[in-house]
């Protein structure tokens, strides 16, 4: 068999980008082991070794980003990744975006953090380094080896390790494409997913990389402090980590909720999604590790709390990238992932961290010290650990439900005939628990912020600590109540959450009171809680009472079960539908690009029909790269301080939708052929209507005279008979309609119109083109021979040829070397002075041959050409023909009951105090860097 | 704790069901789940004119029955292209009234022919 020899591939960057892939992976292996040597034989320079090692692993991997990103860049399709994940006409600020997209891009999104913090944490020079860094260095180079991309024997078979991004096209699929030796020129990219066009996506997945990336340095801190048989020198400084990962998976996560919220039609921000809760549940673990790392630096206790929570949170982080990257959560999750084949080492990648945790721990735990004395119910921190357990308790519980389709997966493995099962209502389900579990945190972010370590002073306080706390609960009640006019809280329990939250506010303001507010440490701690008091609040405001705006008050009623009303209404253009105290009317749509926008108009109206309030929102649709079909519906919201709208369309007419249902809404309509002359009437059930002109200069919406090289149009008015479907000022108007004929390239194309109100299309038939563009081989010209200056008569109209000019210029003329053009100005007058109009047809010789290019004047059908000149009389002949138009008949195709395609199917929402759920959130990651402040202010 | 933990499970285990069939959905008083395939013997019919919030088709359970839903929502895009349909309701004489559906749609690209420069 020959090979074949393809042309236009540059196949180097991929060879040089896997060197490098691979130069990343056994640097790794080559770093984690100098730092074991260091461990085993310290001050022998092993620990330069392998921080140089390290150095050398950042570069291969910024070699990787640098050969990836610029194949992507110049659209070197004959990567297999860069075909899918990036197309022509795909904007460079999207590139980042195309990058990760795909699982290879996000593991080196993840590995590219990894590297950042190694470098910091190098040049950190902790005294645990040599310990710690090989289990930072050996996650890195799992992670390395899911992109590492090869085979390796293992008895029969053979097993493939990681997912090269660098592969070839041709060598990842067997089709008849690539004997074709210059296939590269005829492929083009997928381009990126349309949903994912978008600035959240831009910023997101960078955030949450950076969030799972830190996560590995407290882990690494515990697993090296323990395994150097340190249990002190650690504690302090990786606070400071896992406040800074903290900070940055919550923000992370919140960015993603944001996501789905703002540009997603999720319809919320939050909706225990199997991929939302895997994420949130390692920073549970972490935001619990933090604390028992506090009761550590200040009491020496919570010790082995703090390496389980540490280390539990980067299993999780792995658990999670398993569970959302292997396809397991198929049925259970909205999110799409596509499937790596790689399911059993990402397996390998939890089992293996998750034992070596265990072993470190297991190995090395007798050596913690252990103190004395119990510590007091009358201290912080006992209330703090409890805090921890509430909230590896919350963590655990979302974990297991959302691991339901593991445990299925396992069942069926060791029992096929077990029959899986799944959580019938998933957010019943899932804030069932967490209500009492935000109950309690609300409690004892609060309180156990009142109390001392150690129970300092407890008998002194005690008293004072009882009042305030009744006090301030009997305020929480009194505004919980006051808040009932504006939300409703159904149940009590929402009621008793809702209290302890606005406690949890309130108890951490008094903490401030009247001068801790100026001490760092006391503000972060207070803003992190009081922001979750804060957040909780906004989830009963806007999560129990949101509120649906867009129900039809025509709807048929009886059909589902009378609770569930709809929540979608449909709008017709230009006609205002009143909902729940709401005008809504969709006033106009506009295509731009690949979106097409809807323009609604909202009124809300007080019982008297005043206006009370209105605004415009903008939902629309964004087509798939190729134009063909909708990819994807965004919403557009209408912010208020305490509340908002959201608006998102939830179904379009079929013909709307996509190229291919357009296609089968069009042949589903019965057309009827009508041959109509200027001035005839023809009737239809509900209208009927008149052919009034003809005319060749088309304003058709959809025809665009650039594109065009000769248009027809007909214009129609119909006029209404069977007025009951109408509304009262249509009722009496007359509807225009100018379908259209245009030739492009030889073909004809058809311009249809439809009127909605009547349900009436009319399109012209393409035959009568022909009808009234004469084909030339048809035409009977017509010679005339004349000097210059003379003129002739051609019916009604008169030529009078002026002068010939040199260098002519003409659309359909294109000069070539050699060529000898001249042309005739001609002034073309009708007798009834309708007409005045110069033309210039050419006369051309090209390699001694003569040839022509006419004059065509559509509107009055006349062509015009050059024929001859005759040297020796000093005379030109011109030929001149019409085209045939008397006695034209039109062939049109009018159907009748056309479905309306000016009509949107709108959702529209409110949710109350949703700002309280953002700002609520943000506070608490304010607090997060506010105590990394205090700390640095400590220090110094 | 301990407790708590058990107390946790055990409740949480009543929120736990396995997929039903159209015949444990008659039997049944509460909610179900059903999974299975989208009947294509029968047209999907949604029309939003009439009412917006309501769509029918036929769905076939794992038992090879087929049964008429009606959903209380509009039509999910790409519906008609779903390999797999999971219905939350009840049944009502003989047709499963869901309150929700999730599709699963072939993945993006899957058996997708490579695009072809159209301008060659």
């Amino acid at each position: 068999m020959l090979a074949t020899i393809y042309t236009g591939e540059t196949l180097w960057p991929g060879q040089l980008g896997h060197a490098f892939i691979l130069i990343s992976f056994l640097s790794c292996l080559f770093t984690a082991f100098s730092y074991y040597k260091d461990t085993k034989q310290p001050d022998q320079g092993w620990k330069n070794i392998a921080r140089g090692g390290w150095y050398l692993h950042a570069f291969s991997v910024f070699g990787i980003l640098a050969t990836i990103f610029s194949l992507m860049s110049l659209k070197m399709y004959e990567y297999k990744y860069v075909q899918e994940h990036v197309s022509d006409d795909l904007p460079y600020e999207y590139i980042f975006s195309a990058f990760w997209e795909g699982q290879e891009g996000s593991f080196l999104l993840w590995m590219f953090w990894h590297v950042i913090l190694g470098i910091i944490l190098i040049r950190k020079n902790y005294k645990i380094e040599s310990f710690m860094m090989p289990i930072f260095v050996l996650v890195q180079a799992f992670i390395a080896s899911m992109i590492l991309g090869i085979y390796v024997g293992f008895g029969e078979s053979m097993v493939k390790i990681g997912s090269n991004p660098l592969l070839l096209l041709r060598d990842t699929m067997n089709i008849p494409l690539f004997q074709n030796p210059d296939y590269l020129s005829l492929i083009e990219g997928r381009g990126l997913n349309p949903l994912l066009q978008n600035y959240w996506n831009v910023i997101h997945p960078p955030t949450l990389f950076l969030g799972f990336a830190s996560v590995t340095v407290p882990f690494s801190f515990v697993l090296g402090g323990f395994w150097k048989k340190d249990l002190k020198s650690w504690v302090e400084p990786v606070l400071n980590w896992a406040l800074f990962s903290a900070c940055i998976l919550g923000t992370g996560i919140l960015m993603g909720s944001a996501w789905a919220y703002v540009a997603l039609s999720f319809g919320g921000y939050w909706a225990w999604d199997p991929v939302e809760n895997m994420s949130l549940v390692p920073w549970i673990i972490l935001v619990g590790g933090l604390h028992t790392n506090i009761i550590a630096k200040v009491t020496g206790r919570a010790i082995k709390s703090t390496y389980f929570m540490y280390a539990l949170s980067f299993v999780m982080i792995l658990y999670s990238t398993f569970l959302t990257r292997s396809g397991v959560l198929g049925e259970t999750s909205a999110h799409a992932f596509t499937e790596m084949g790689l399911e059993w080492q990402l397996v390998a990648f939890v089992l293996f961290f998750g034992l070596l945790s265990k072993l470190i721990f297991l190995a090395n735990h007798k050596h913690v010290p252990k103190l004395a004395n119990e510590e007091s119910i009358y201290s912080r921190e006992f209330w703090m650990y409890i805090g921890s357990i509430v909230l590896l308790f919350s963590a655990v519980i979302i974990a297991a439900s959302t691991s339901l389709p593991v445990v299925n997966l396992i069942g069926k493995y060791f029992d096929p005939t077990y029959i899986g099962r799944v959580i019938d209502e998933p957010i019943t389900h899932f804030n069932k628990y967490q209500l009492w579990i935000a109950c309690f945190v609300s409690v004892l972010s609060s309180g156990a912020l009142w109390m001392r370590y150690k129970a300092f002073g407890w008998e002194k306080q005690r008293k004072k600590f009882a009042i305030s706390f009744m006090v301030l609960l009997a305020i929480s009640v009194l505004i919980c109540y006051l808040m009932s006019f504006w939300i409703s809280y159904f149940e009590p329990r929402y009621a008793i959450l809702t209290t302890l939250a606005i406690f949890g506010v309130l108890a951490n303001l008094y903490v401030l009171f009247p001068k801790n507010w100026k001490s760092t440490k006391a503000l972060a701690s207070a803003t992190s809680h009081l922001g979750f008091g804060v957040m909780v609040i906004g989830t009963i405001a806007s999560g129990l009472n949101e509120g649906v705006i867009s129900t039809n008050p025509f709807a048929m009623k009886g059909l589902m079960e009378d609770d569930e009303l709809g929540k979608v209404v449909g709008l017709i253009k230009g006609e205002p539908m009143f909902c729940n105290g709401y005008w809504i009317t969709y006033e106009s749509d506009t295509i731009t690009d690949r979106y097409r926008y809807f323009d609604i108009n909202f009124r809300q109206v007080d019982n008297q029909n005043n206006t009370v309030d209105e605004f415009n929102v903008e939902p629309h649709v964004l087509f798939s790269n190729d134009l063909r079909k909708i990819a994807s519906i965004n919403p557009s919201t209408k912010h208020y301080i305490h509340k908002d709208i959201f608006t998102n369309i939830r179904s379009l007419p079929e013909s709307q939708i996509d190229v291919e249902k357009a296609q089968a809404a069009e042949d589903s309509l019965k057309y009827k052929e009508h041959i109509l002359s200027i001035g005839d009437t023809v009737n239809f059930k509900n209208c009927y209507g008149v052919l009034e002109t003809i005319n060749y200069t088309p304003s058709n919406k959809n025809y665009s005279k650039e594109d065009h090289e000769l248009g027809v149009q007909v214009n129609m008015k119909f006029h209404p008979t069977l007025k009951d479907s109408l509304k009262e000022e249509d009722k009496n108007k007359i509807y225009p309609v100018d379908p259209a004929l245009g030739l492009a390239e030889n073909l004809v194309y058809t311009y249809p119109v439809t009127i909605d109100q009547l349900g009436v299309k009319v399109k012209v038939e393409d035959t009568f083109f022909a009808d009234v563009f004469t084909v030339d081989g048809e035409l009977k010209y017509q010679s005339f021979e004349i000097p210059q200056g003379g003129s002739f008569e051609f019916g009604d109209y008169n030529v009078s040829f002026t002068n010939v000019i040199k260098d002519p210029t003409h659309k359909n003329y294109q000069f070539e070397e050699g060529d000898l053009p001249i042309g005739a100005n001609l002034i073309i007058t009708h007798k009834d002075g309708t007409l005045n109009r110069t033309v210039t047809p050419l006369y051309i010789i090209r390699n001694s041959i003569p040839f022509t290019v006419k004059e065509y004047l559509p509107q009055e059908g006349i062509h015009i050409r050059f024929a001859n000149i005759d040297p020796t009389t000093g005379k030109f002949t011109f030929k001149i023909a019409s085209d045939s138009r008397d006695n034209i008949q039109i062939p049109l195709l009018i159907a009748e009951g056309v479905p309306r395609t000016d009509v949107i199917y709108l959702e529209a929402k409110v949710f109350p105090g949703i700002n309280l759920f953002w700002l609520g959130s943000i506070l608490m990651m304010l607090g997060f860097i506010l105590a990394i402040m205090a700390r640095k202010k400590a220090k110094s | 704790m301990v407790v708590a933990a058990i107390a946790i499970f055990i409740t949480a285990s009543g929120d736990v069901s396995t997929y039903a069939s159209f015949g444990d959905a008659a039997i049944s008083q509460g909610k179900v789940k059903i999974v299975g395939e989208l009947d294509r013997e029968f047209p999907v019919h949604y029309d939003p004119d009439t009412d917006p919030n309501i769509f029918r088709f036929h769905m076939v359970d794992n038992n090879g029955e087929s049964k008429k839903v009606i959903v209380g929502m509009p039509k999910p895009q790409d519906f008609e292209k779903s390999e797999q349909v999971v219905v939350t309701g009840k049944m009502k004489d003989d047709t499963f009234v869901a309150s929700e559906v999730l599709t699963k749609c072939p993945s993006k690209y899957k058996d997708e022919e490579l695009s072809l420069r159209s301008d060659s």
